[in-house]
């Protein structure tokens, strides 16, 4: 079973400054495993996804993904991020190239594809999410709902093995909400690792395997959404959830 | 005499000193977009002794008319050299107003690059990195292209007032387009058409650059 952890969170600290974000956060989290992360916000939530791929450093504790530490100073945290996707709120599209382009980007310049076969496989990715009309379109040609899945399929470009989400609705209008979990849930589905904090509280409700409650830096409660949603024990997890339900 | 008399007479000296000064006007702006570059990178890097030069730098140049760089570096900078080394050392009028007004123009541009790069959603870096992609090659390919959109009015007019400012340089001496205007007004007292002619050419080369820059900014859009 310990072989099968993907990513062993011990004793993770962020500070920024002399503000302590979070304080101390254990969790191990199982290959195939959806987890997602809920808690009001500016609880840390954010920062701790954040952790994850080392777009913040740690201030203390460690984080090792499969078994290796992304923490450790001299660990090769670019060559880490290549199997580590990430999927932004704001979906960060490259404006200055078209959307074909900005999928085979990475994969081109990392020397791990030819531009042909960075091609095919950006057009794969592009039926898969359901836009391959747009692959010769400019980012901004898009809409919100239309960006953030063209971002899902620059992550996927990179085969990573484990996918991380930020708030990946939450500047999308309401009625696009559902192209991009739907795009979520096919991959949950195929077995992909993912750590997905949200607000979308029936998305967590019915793909998570497992829902963290984070809030004052640490995650309060965690468990199945029947038992962290339905029957929250923790009394700040039944006021927030008060508040969203 | 009138005005197109004066013109018939003093345009060839004219056209002469303003050969001078696009030509040192050019080799400097070229010189110091490459410092610029440096200077930016070292202003934005990790490093704090890089960083504390690079502002340092900036500080000197921002702080101090270029008149009182240019005497510095022709007369008071050779004084202090040749002070401290014992021996005669002696810098030319071209020279001293070359490193002059690259060192101004350095300090400007590295400014300019630093705020178009600065301008960029930092979200842009993020997802870069979040690929796998290294800071230069995420620089390379996702910041540098979109901060060169953004800087390129600026940097057209900095070029702008490199070319005029350089004028000021004739204090210290060199065969330019006023420094030939002076000469021959000196000669003659054609005060009146002599600078006419002198503000008609920089008119002329500006408005070019001004039509060069906007044809760009329209090609990039």
């Amino acid at each position: 079973m310990a072989n099968d952890v993907k990513i062993h969170v011990k004793g993770l600290k962020k500070s920024f400054g002399s503000l302590e974000v979070l304080k101390g956060i254990d969790a191990e989290i199982t290959a195939g495993e959806v987890i997602c992360v809920i808690g009001p916000s500016g609880s840390g939530k954010s920062t701790f996804l954040r952790c994850l791929n080392r777009l913040e450093e740690a201030t203390g504790g460690e984080i090792l993904v499969d078994g290796e530490s992304i923490t450790a100073k001299d660990s090769n945290i670019d060559k880490i991020r290549q199997h580590i996707g990430m999927v932004f709120q704001q979906f960060n599209l490259f404006p200055h190239y078209s959307v074909k382009e900005n999928i085979m980007l990475a994969p081109v310049e990392l020397k791990l594809k030819t531009k042909a076969e960075a091609e095919v496989k950006a057009m794969e990715l592009l039926k898969r999410v359901g836009l391959a009309e747009k692959a010769d379109a400019k980012p901004k040609e898009l809409s919100g709902g239309q960006q953030q899945r063209v971002a899902i399929a620059r992550a996927l470009a990179m085969e990573p093995d484990i996918m991380l989400f930020d708030e990946p609705t939450s500047a999308l209008d309401p009625e696009m909400v559902c192209e991009v979990l739907d795009v979520m849930k096919e991959l949950a589905a195929e077995g992909m690792t993912m750590v997905v904090v949200t607000h979308e509280m029936g998305f967590a409700h019915d793909v998570a395997d497992r829902v963290f409650f984070i809030d004052q830096g640490i995650i309060m409660e965690q468990g199945t959404p029947e038992e962290v949603m339905d029957h929250p024990q923790n009394e700040r997890t039944q006021s927030f959830l008060s508040k969203v339900l | 005499m009138g005005l197109f008399d004066v013109f018939q007479e003093v345009y060839p000296t004219l056209l002469e000193g303003l050969g001078t000064t696009l030509q040192i006007t050019i080799l400097s702006l070229i010189i110091a977009m490459v410092l610029g570059i440096f200077v930016c990178l070292m202003n934005i890097s990790n490093n704090k002794v890089l960083r504390a030069i690079a502002k340092f730098y900036i500080w000197l140049i921002r702080g101090t008319p270029m008149l009182v760089q240019a005497f510095y570096i022709y007369f008071a900078v050779p004084q202090l050299i040749q002070s401290v080394t014992g021996s005669q050392f002696r810098i030319t009028v071209f020279t001293a107003r070359l490193v002059t007004l690259t060192m101004n123009a350095g300090a400007y541009i590295s400014e300019i690059f630093r705020g178009s790069i600065e301008s960029v959603n930092k979200g842009q870096m993020e997802a870069a990195r979040s690929l796998g992609l290294s800071y230069s090659k995420s620089m390379q390919k996702i910041i540098l292209p979109q901060a060169v959109r953004t800087c390129l009015p600026s940097l057209v007019n900095q070029c702008i007032i490199t070319l005029k400012d350089s004028t000021i340089l004739y204090a210290i001496g060199l065969s330019e387009i006023m420094y030939h205007a002076k000469v021959y007004v000196g000669r003659t007292m054609e005060s009146f058409a002599t600078y006419t002619w002198v503000a008609v050419f920089f008119l002329v080369i500006v408005t070019v650059l001004s039509f060069i820059s906007r044809a760009i900014e329209r090609r990039l859009d």
